[in-house]
């Protein structure tokens, strides 16, 4: 498995991911990741990306204003830049051995940490591990795009089901979502906006 | 009592709230289309079971801008529903009745224990406390409605209806049913008369009582037509020829155009002042009235005042030698003068009874003992219908069942004071059937008529009354209050609403289902006699009725041989 970036910085909530703009497998806004800490036992955490950060350094301020810029430049002043380029991503749960919690993490993963994509299969077997535990960290800080976040994140769990199998889990899912929302209809009616326009499949006949 | 077994499909949704005095609030969990006023719901509770109605659907939202705004115009239709699922409800209000402490299932480790403490099977009762938040709700099944109302098979039961959503048979029981007096009420047309010949039918049947029927318009006792879908009804002497006899008032009277069993005469020797007293309003009389009764009987007796009354000659003068006009010795002014009576009170009297005087059932000396013949039959345990013939007014029915219910009255009471004291047979229950009982059961007539007597004291005396009626709201409230079972279809009108709830549990969670029962389908049976207010889809007085009844082939005319084995012979 191909690592896609190391750790910058971290917390209990979330962590910041750098990563090479050339990189091709550069994980999607809502894309699950992992980022193993020990091997004995064995201890991963599992993040939701929710940004993606280029930041510009004095170079790229100058080329911008200048007239004429080479193409070849820009490629270089993209693949080789010395800014990486930022994930942020907010923790969702963690393994311990062969279980999957819906929890905070209980130690945060440390800087240079290697982190790599969730495959399919991972991402079904954390989705479906408890009962939507981590929903509630997606939903709790005030400043995240929630109803993308959920949006793009059902949309790849929906993804991941048609290819590895299993059914019924987006409808769950949004049912969960609406229970935990009830009481904020500007926020939900939001997210549940952002889900229509994922156009997901739900069943008519409930 | 074995736990009932139930998948999860059986069950329409949770308890939420609500409180033991008015009702409580069931969540829905299936489509509110699938439950209606008046089901009969079973709430599960941990080692209790909780019997109850529906008395209100109620929408509801988490948030009322979930249902103010029509989300599926925004949303796809899945998505939109799965929004509505988790925030648009429907909650019963369901008025607790009887719960039954059924213990946990037999198959599991507390059942020994709790065993070996109630020792005896749980019994049935009236609800003392309340199903814990999310007990379970379902739709009552039939082994339930058969623990609350009686199994059909069972002796002393009989199917009054089936409930609403699901066609389980309800029964009454009619030995408890005529303990007390009963009534049957609805609006004009909602099916009065097919329920009084049901629960007749099936009176006469389990021969729990000898009825007396006064049918003012001649319905029960012969085949009647239905007037709005002018089919045939079958009349209970039709089926019941050996138990019933039909007695016409008046020598000659035809009933339906057929020749009754025998004809009633009333003697002018049976009629009593207080009698007179009792047509006031009937017959306008002046407050005056009862001490010119009271002179008449001194004069002339009780047991022929009437008769000398009525030939006295109103306004009748005669000239004296000197020329002067006085009234004539035979006049009501001469009676009057000479018994110290007021002339003009006299002879008003006089001239408002000529209503009387001019029925033609009313006789010097009947041909035969009508009213001993009546009250025969009804201590050998026959059934008799009296119908009124042409006389359809309210005079004559207010006269001529308050004079018979007096004459029965008197000799029941006799009967059960010997039975009381000498031993013997115990007295012949009696119900007596009355329609439009409001005209002789309101407040005003309450004090005079021997039918508030009845009602209030008589089951004492093995009589109770069956009142039929339209307007509750007019009959006396002491006699409202002694009904036992209480029967009624629609009614509009809230004061008639009001009377027939009176003095029942939960009667403001009731009102409104009143108003909405489906006329002719539908009635709501409550009070003592039933263990639980209950919506009844009624069933149909047709030929199912009486095969279910009295077995196949009773449609046939029965023979000679079959009637006298009846009869014993």
């Amino acid at each position: 498995m191909i690592e896609v970036g190391r750790l910058l910085r971290s917390s209990i909530n979330g962590c910041v991911v750098g990563c090479k703009v050339s990189q091709e497998n550069v994980p999607e806004f809502g894309s699950l990741v992992r980022i193993p800490i020990t091997e004995q036992p064995f201890y991963q955490v599992f993040a939701l990306v929710y940004d993606i950060h280029v930041l510009d350094d004095g170079l790229v301020r100058q080329l911008v204003t200048s007239e004429g810029v080479p193409e070849e430049v820009i490629l270089d002043n993209r693949i080789n830049r010395n800014v990486p380029l930022e994930l942020s991503a907010l923790f969702v749960g963690y393994q311990l051995e062969q279980e999957i919690y819906h929890l905070i993490p209980p130690k945060p993963p440390l800087a240079l940490d290697a982190i790599y994509p969730c495959l399919q299969e991972d991402l079904c077997r954390f989705c479906e591990a408890g009962r939507f535990g981590y929903f509630r960290h997606i939903l709790r800080p005030a400043d995240l795009p929630v109803g993308e976040l959920l949006a793009a994140h059902l949309r790849d769990v929906n993804a991941a089901q048609n290819t590895v199998g299993g059914s019924g889990w987006v409808e769950a899912a949004t049912r969960e979502v609406i229970t935990l929302l009830r009481d904020d209809y500007p926020n939900l009616m939001s997210v549940l906006s952002a889900l229509a326009d994922a156009r997901l499949e739900y069943s008519e006949s409930l | 009592m074995a736990q009932s077994n139930h998948d999860q499909t059986a069950y329409i949704g949770y308890v939420v709230g609500g409180n033991l005095k008015d009702t409580l609030s069931v969540r829905l969990t299936v489509p509110p289309q699938q439950i209606q006023e008046g089901g009969f719901v079973v709430i599960e509770s941990d080692d209790w079971q909780f019997y109850g109605l529906v008395t209100d659907l109620q929408l509801g939202a988490t948030d009322a801008r979930f249902a103010d705004e029509q989300s599926e115009n925004r949303l796809p239709a899945g998505l939109a529903k799965l929004l509505h699922g988790q925030t648009l409800f429907t909650n019963l209000q369901v008025l607790p009745a009887l719960m039954l402490e059924r213990g946990p299932n037999p198959h599991s480790l507390r059942y020994p224990a709790w065993r070996a403490a109630h020792p005896e099977d749980p019994t049935i009762r009236p609800v003392k406390t309340i199903p814990s938040h999310h007990a379970p709700a379902r739709l009552a099944e039939a082994g339930d409605v058969a623990a609350i109302f009686g199994k059909p098979d069972e002796e002393g039961n009989f199917i009054i209806g089936t409930t609403r959503e699901q066609n389980h048979p309800i029964c009454i029981n009619l030995k408890k049913f005529i303990q007390r007096s009963s009534g049957i009420f609805g609006a004009t047309g909602t099916g009065k008369s097919f329920l009084t010949r049901i629960i007749l039918a099936g009176l006469i049947q389990a021969d729990q009582a000898s009825i007396l029927l006064f049918d003012m318009h001649n319905e029960y006792g012969f085949d009647d037509t239905a007037s709005d879908t002018n089919e045939k009804v079958t009349g209970l002497w039709t089926k019941f020829r050996a138990k019933v006899r039909v007695v016409g008032l008046g020598r000659a009277t035809m009933i339906r155009n057929k020749q009754p069993d025998f004809n009633l005469e009333l003697a002018e020797s049976d009629i009593m002042p207080e009698d007179i007293e009792m047509l006031t309003q009937e017959l306008n009389l002046r407050e005056t009235t009862p001490a010119t009764l009271e002179a008449l009987v001194h004069s002339f007796g009780r047991d022929h005042w009437f008769h000398r009354f009525m030939n006295l000659r109103h306004g009748a003068v005669i000239e004296t030698a000197d020329g002067k006009v006085v009234p004539a010795p035979d006049s009501v002014a001469a009676w009057a003068a000479s018994s110290g009576v007021n002339i003009a009170a006299a002879e008003g009297l006089h001239s408002k009874l000529s209503r009387l005087y001019n029925r033609s059932y009313i006789v010097e000396r009947p041909a035969a003992d009508g009213l001993g013949a009546i009250i025969q039959s009804l201590e050998n345990g026959q059934h008799v219908i009296l119908s009124f013939g042409q006389f359809e007014s309210d005079l004559d029915y207010l006269l001529v069942t308050n004079l018979l219910t007096r004459r029965i009255r008197a000799k029941w009471e006799e009967r059960t004071n010997r039975y009381r004291s000498e031993g013997g047979n115990e007295p012949r229950p009696l119900v007596i059937a009355i329609e439009e009982a409001h005209k002789l059961l309101n407040r005003e007539m309450a004090a005079q008529t021997a039918f508030s007597a009845i009602a209030r004291e008589m089951r004492k005396y093995f009589v109770t009354l069956l009142i039929i009626d339209q307007r509750p709201s007019q009959i006396y409230d002491e006699v409202m209050s002694q009904l036992g079972t209480r029967i009624s279809g629609w009614l509009g009108d809230d004061a008639d609403i009001q009377a027939v709830l009176a003095g029942l549990a939960g009667k403001d969670a009731l009102r409104g289902m009143l108003a909405r029962l489906q006329p002719k389908e539908e009635v709501l049976l409550l009070g003592w006699g039933v263990p639980m207010p209950i919506l009844v889809r009624s069933r149909r007085y047709d030929q199912a009725f009486w095969d279910e009844l009295l077995g196949k082939g009773n449609s046939k005319s029965r023979n000679e041989g079959d009637i006298l084995k009846e009869l014993g012979f």
